[in-house]
């Protein structure tokens, strides 16, 4: 259901699906804005009305903006645009809520306690628990460690499967696009035991390269580490291709799924990856809390990782013997709360369906990506959106002559529209593009086409009044 | 069951940890059977901490070197948020570039978002001069007004401009605090600099050997190690050596007498620790590292050779000498770790 949007002549070519939907005559049209416009660029044609009533009002982004209190508010004097999602998402009322609820009524440690308040407690934790296992379709609840975010939950496999089960000359594959949280903690490992790292580069779409991805997967490949979308190039991993071949060789796949398990359905049974992380935070759960998935045949045969309280059997002097999964992985206090609070973001995830913000971010994307591509002089990183080539909505992009910070800090000034500029994480990435740095908007679904027109008209305004000092 | 949640706008721009809740009037829905029945809860205000109150205004802006002082009162003058901009970006595009010979690591300023290079030498008059660049254009405007501001001034008004001169320009609220702290990191690093500028010119001029500078290998501590380091700056400067006082050559001499070590270097670094309560009151020369080689600790365990050290320092110890790091190794040993 892809609709190519052409600003200069404005022809709309409607799919057919749409041609008996009748377009709002009523709707606001906030687009026109007569800030005025220094003549170096061109003024912005005003938007062409979406015909998409995916993106008109009653959208996704329109009915679910008021369960977010965070983004009614001014910022230097503007409206908030809060497009920096990728970095962190926000919170539904109803996960602080929670939150609140936990600590008002029923704080108490887990998995201890006999009395009320603490049954109750490892009650709603361990139902939190279920709820992730549920929302990734992991086969029992005990294959999900809570972890503190995850970078915390790499670390965990490095240190506890990496280093144990990696010799020297053992490859780990993983592609250059990766986040740092993804690539640092293996040099570690590489360091100790001996393993070599291999990167794959990108193909000619600026994405990572499949094909070499796949020669790079010989026999001596013990562990793919790849992510599931990036958080630069907006691409998506055909993983399961991925763990197929991987599986041929007899090496484990880890999966970074902190930008797409937020934003589209993630089966790990149908994925049939060994391992998956996410955070909670970018899932409009509390921060404190992420998790790793482990196939929990794989996950028995790890060694701790933290040592400590809960992850115990018997403890003596000279020696110890473990808890069962998924104890085993989390010694010490949990974020009780935020795992409570992670639960009921997946709630309300759910209630609204990922399939349907999936859909709804695709369109927001295509929008995004074709407003941003439009502007001149502005160059967006990434695979251009097509009917085979989904992106993810989020556009990290550089513009000529105009360093991101500037971009970044004159949006915020002037406009109150947050985006974030930098590396992003992904250094190696950035020197491969052959940039310091860039700047990036990441949409979620609470986001609208507004927020997008919003921007844009800010960006004209941004580049202009740069290009005036040149 | 959304409870609506009302959070003060200004409690968020004050990034200090404003309580997650507020606690509100009315009592909580029904599960608060088994809480005693006359608990009721207050409001609670946020307390915000003290807003860093501005600096004195009039008597700060009259200590800056005059063409700061120029600067910082054309920026007060510029009221809208936007003009100052524009006043930031007119300075960047006045800067000299610079060759990118000097776009080197030493010179590139840490902290900042982008990047920023900060160039500095003297002229025959002892002022040091500045040059910089940055690849953003609002850093370079920031990077101007410093150069503008301070080159060509003598090395004592450098060091004195105090670090939280920035929020007499009022570009602070304009400014995200990572681009502050890189403004405060590139004016600590000029200040070094000239510093640094100031120990080799007088190096040059009185003959010493085996003196090691202060500053030269430590780094300034960044973040509130600041206006520390501009006290004792001052207070180095104001003596007649800057080099080394007269504990650290005693110091010296002991060491030289009783170990004969094959190499002894003996740093000065007081200024790192200014603001620690055993430092109030003393002459500054409180913190050394001293690193020793000698036949003298052969056969000697690691806490004899302290203990060695201590004993012949006993004097300065209780005269003042606060601490010592100690670095005592045989010549055997030195060498070995050299390979």
């Amino acid at each position: 259901m892809m609709m190519m949007i052409s600003m200069e002549s404005a022809v709309v070519k409607l799919p057919p699906s749409l041609r008996t939907i009748k377009l709002n005559p009523n709707r606001k049209n906030r687009i026109l804005r007569t800030a005025p416009f220094a003549s170096s660029a061109s003024a912005p044609a005003p938007a062409p009305l979406s015909t998409d009533p995916q993106l008109g009002p009653g959208s996704l982004g329109h009915l679910t903006r008021p369960d977010f209190p965070i983004l009614h508010q001014e910022v230097n004097g503007k409206r908030l645009v809060y497009l920096d999602n990728a970095a962190t998402s926000q919170k539904p009322a109803a996960v602080v809520d929670a939150l609140r609820n936990y600590y008002e009524l029923y704080n108490s440690n887990v998995h201890r306690g006999i009395h009320y308040l603490s049954a109750k407690a490892t009650d709603e934790y361990e139902l939190a628990r279920q709820k992730v296992s549920n929302f990734i379709n992991a086969s029992e609840s005990r294959e999900i460690v809570f972890t503190r975010n995850a970078t915390e939950a790499i670390n965990l496999v490095a240190y506890s499967w990496g280093l144990s089960n990696l010799k020297e000359g053992d490859e780990v594959i993983l592609t250059i696009a990766e986040h740092h949280s993804a690539i640092v903690p293996w040099q570690f490992v590489a360091q100790k035991t001996g393993a070599v790292l291999k990167f794959v580069n990108l193909g000619e779409d600026e994405v990572p390269d499949v094909g070499k991805l796949r020669e790079m997967i010989s026999k001596r490949a013990k562990l793919v580490v790849v992510h599931h979308v990036s958080n630069v190039l907006a691409s998506v991993l055909p993983i399961d291709q991925v763990v197929s071949w991987a599986h041929d060789v007899g090496a484990k796949v880890l999966v970074d799924a902190c930008q797409s398990v937020p934003h589209m359905v993630v089966d790990v049974r149908s994925l049939d990856t060994d391992f998956l992380v996410a955070s909670s935070h970018k899932m409009c759960g509390p921060t404190g809390i992420g998790f790793l998935y482990g196939k929990s045949e794989l996950l028995s045969s790890m060694p701790p990782f933290l040592g400590g309280g809960e992850m115990i059997a018997d403890v003596y002097l000279d020696h110890s013997t473990y808890a069962e999964l998924p104890s085993k992985f989390e010694a010490g206090t949990p974020a009780i709360g935020e795992a409570i609070g992670l639960g009921t973001a997946i709630d309300y995830l759910s209630a609204i369906g990922m399939q349907k913000i999936h859909e709804y971010e695709v369109e927001l994307a295509n929008y995004l990506y074709d407003r941003l591509s439009s502007v001149p002089s502005v160059r967006v990183y990434g695979p251009k959106p097509s009917r085979s080539v989904t992106r993810a909505a989020l556009c990290s992009f550089n513009v000529e002559d105009v360093h991101p910070t500037d971009i970044a800090t004159f949006l915020d000034q002037q406009h109150g529209v947050a985006i974030r500029s930098g590396h992003h994480c992904a250094q190696p990435l950035h020197r491969y593009l052959g940039v310091n740095s860039s700047a990036r908007a990441s949409l979620h679904f609470y986001n609208t086409k507004e927020d997008v027109d919003d921007f844009i008209i800010s960006l004209y305004d941004t580049i202009n009044f740069f290009a005036s000092f040149k | 069951m959304s409870i609506p949640i009302k959070i003060p706008i200004s409690s968020l721009f004050h990034r200090s940890a404003s309580p997650f809740f507020n606690l509100s009037k009315t009592p909580t829905p029904p599960y608060r059977f088994f809480f005693s029945n006359n608990i009721t809860f207050q409001r609670i205000s946020a307390k915000q901490p003290a807003l860093r109150s501005p600096p004195s205004a009039s008597s700060s802006v009259e200590e800056l070197p005059p063409k700061l002082q120029e600067i910082v009162k054309l920026f007060q003058a510029v009221q809208e948020p936007k003009a100052k901009y524009e006043q930031l970006l007119f300075y960047g595009r006045i800067l000299n570039p610079l060759n990118s010979n000097y776009k080197t690591s030493d010179n590139k300023v840490q902290g900042c978002v982008s990047q920023v290079w900060v160039r500095a030498y003297m002229d025959e008059d002892k002022n040091v001069i500045f040059e910089a660049d940055s690849d953003s254009m609002l850093t370079k405007g920031l990077a101007a007004l410093l150069v503008q501001g301070l080159s060509g001034r003598p090395v004592e008004e450098i060091v004195r401009v105090p670090p939280d001169f920035a929020m007499l320009l009022g570009l602070q609220q304009s400014l995200t605090p990572s681009r502050n702290n890189g403004f405060l990191n590139m004016l600590k690093l000029m200040q070094k600099k000239a510093l640094h500028l100031y120990v080799e010119a007088e190096r040059g001029a009185s003959p010493s050997s085996d003196i090691s500078g202060i500053g030269d290998s430590a780094n300034a501590g960044s973040g509130d190690g600041g206006s520390d380091l501009n006290e004792d700056l001052k207070e180095e400067l104001g003596r007649k050596s800057v080099l080394m006082g007269s504990r650290g050559r005693r110091i010296e001499g002991i060491l030289q007498k009783e170990l004969l070590p094959t190499a002894l270097n003996v740093e000065d670094i007081s200024y790192q620790h200014a603001g620690h309560s055993g430092v109030a009151g003393s002459d500054g020369e409180t913190h050394f590292n001293v690193e020793v080689i000698s036949e003298g600790f052969e056969g000697k365990s690691l806490v004899k050779r302290h203990r060695m050290i201590y004993s012949m320092l006993q004097d300065e110890l209780q005269s003042g000498l606060h601490a010592l790091s100690i670095v005592a190794k045989t010549p055997s040993e030195a060498e070995s770790q050299a390979q």
